[in-house]
């Protein structure tokens, strides 16, 4: 029998306690802004200004409504990772657009601000596949 | 007895059985001692991102099952399940085993390899890449070197690398999955290659539709190594994919019972119907729309 997934709260500690680091080491220059191959996808910011993009990451880090840059930001981050090297205080960009996405999603328990992929079959279609291509020893010893 | 490692192939590589038995079977001939473990019951809990408690639970279970498996490595096959141990579940729950990737674990013996790619495999490949996820494992430079290892092979040089980590998330933005269809396939005809070879079974899933369209051939690296190898596990996942619409008269009845056919027209079917972006409809070739 599969066991339950058991959220015990730590994985949201460190996503918290990465937040404040964030927070803290930010300093809202905008380079990892200028550095993504992405931002030219999102139409909120055509002609933005990279630092109240990243002003608006950071709010959304708080806790307050994104502004529409940021929440553009965040939907089409991909996780390219262009912005780690262009940040030159070290604060890992992806990481911070990363837990921005999961805020705006209510993935942290605050309202819900951009669209999230929900597949409710995600799983049972896997396990579909799985049926088809692997023997029942394999599903039961793999699995 | 070799060493005693996981291969964390994933959830979604369960759509590509040939790739997930080819590389059990590498490690295997490497000397390893392969215990295989993935599907929702390992999650990494990574597209999770809209819940985070979904995700904490998720990661919990799968490093506890790793850690009562009591294997010193374990050896993913997925970059979003290495990216998520390494940013999120490790950070989170302590684990008690090294995180390792499987491009990284070939090429540490890429030695002992060599000596198992006996079959020339006569191809000129362009290797389909993304400029995320080398900040963890330099596959980008990588897997070239493995794929050379191969008689016969030739792999051009290339600079292009699409936006993100692979193409899962690039298809979740219309417009940069379009363009980057365009840009591989552009390449590969400047470079006269017979064939895209993809890393991750991400990208092969999205592109091997460019092969049931009849645009170019398209491989994941490890199919090329497994044929290198004469392993002979049918790619049934691009047969499905060139059967389209009728990709059920393929799978078949008796196992298409095991998954239920409302369930497969409703879930599955889609995906195998659905053509790459990027494609004109009536040429196969690409299409004319702005590259940017």
């Amino acid at each position: 029998m599969a066991e339950q997934a058991r959220a015990t709260g730590a994985l949201k500690a460190f996503i918290h306690r990465e937040t404040e680091r964030i927070l803290g080491a930010c300093t809202r220059c905008g380079k990892c802004v200028e550095a993504c191959p992405m931002a030219r996808y999102s139409a909120p910011l055509a002609g933005a200004e990279p630092q109240a993009v990243a002003t608006g990451i950071l709010s959304l880090l708080k806790g307050e409504p994104g502004t529409l840059q940021a929440l553009g930001w965040a939907a089409v981050c991909i996780r390219s990772g262009s912005c780690v090297p262009a940040c030159p205080e070290n604060v890992n960009p992806m990481m911070m657009v990363r837990i921005a996405r999961m805020v705006a999603s209510g993935g942290l328990g605050g309202p819900q601000q951009i669209a999230g992929r929900v597949d409710r079959d995600f799983f049972e279609r896997v396990r579909g596949f799985a049926k088809l291509q692997l023997t029942e020893e394999e599903i039961r010893n793999w699995m | 007895m070799g060493e005693r490692i996981t291969f964390w192939y994933g959830c979604n590589v369960l759509r590509h059985g040939d790739i997930i038995h080819s590389c059990v079977d590498i490690l295997r001939r490497l000397g390893f001692d392969v215990q295989p473990a993935g599907g929702p019951d390992y999650c990494c809990g990574s597209s999770k991102d809209a819940n985070q408690t979904a995700a904490d639970g998720m990661a919990h279970r799968t490093v506890t099952k790793f850690n009562h498996l009591q294997r010193e490595r374990v050896v993913a096959w997925c970059p979003s399940c290495h990216s998520h141990m390494t940013d999120f579940m490790g950070q989170a729950y302590p684990a008690d085993f090294a995180l390792d990737y499987f491009v990284d674990l070939l090429y540490e013996h890429r030695d002992a390899l060599a000596a198992l790619l006996t079959h020339p495999v006569p191809l000129r490949v362009l290797l389909h890449k993304h400029v995320g996820f080398n900040d963890k494992v330099k596959v980008n430079a990588k897997a070239p070197a493995l794929l050379r290892l191969i008689p016969g092979i030739e792999v051009v040089e290339d600079d292009y690398a699409a936006p993100g980590y692979m193409c899962a998330q690039l298809a979740s933005v219309p417009a940069a999955m379009a363009d980057m269809v365009r840009n591989t396939l552009r390449l590969a005809d400047a470079h006269r290659a017979d064939a895209v070879v993809t890393l991750f079974h991400q990208c092969y899933r999205e592109l091997c539709g460019l092969e049931a369209a009849g645009a170019t051939q398209v491989f994941n690296y490890v199919q090329l190594l497994a044929r290198s190898m004469g392993l002979a596990y049918p790619d049934e996942y691009k047969e499905w994919k060139k059967s389209g619409p009728h990709a059920a008269a393929t799978i078949g009845d008796a196992r298409l019972a095991q998954v239920g056919v409302q369930f497969f027209e409703r879930a599955m079917l889609p995906e195998l119907v659905k053509r790459p972006p990027g494609l004109d409809a009536k040429s196969n070739q690409p299409s004319t729309g702005e590259t940017k």
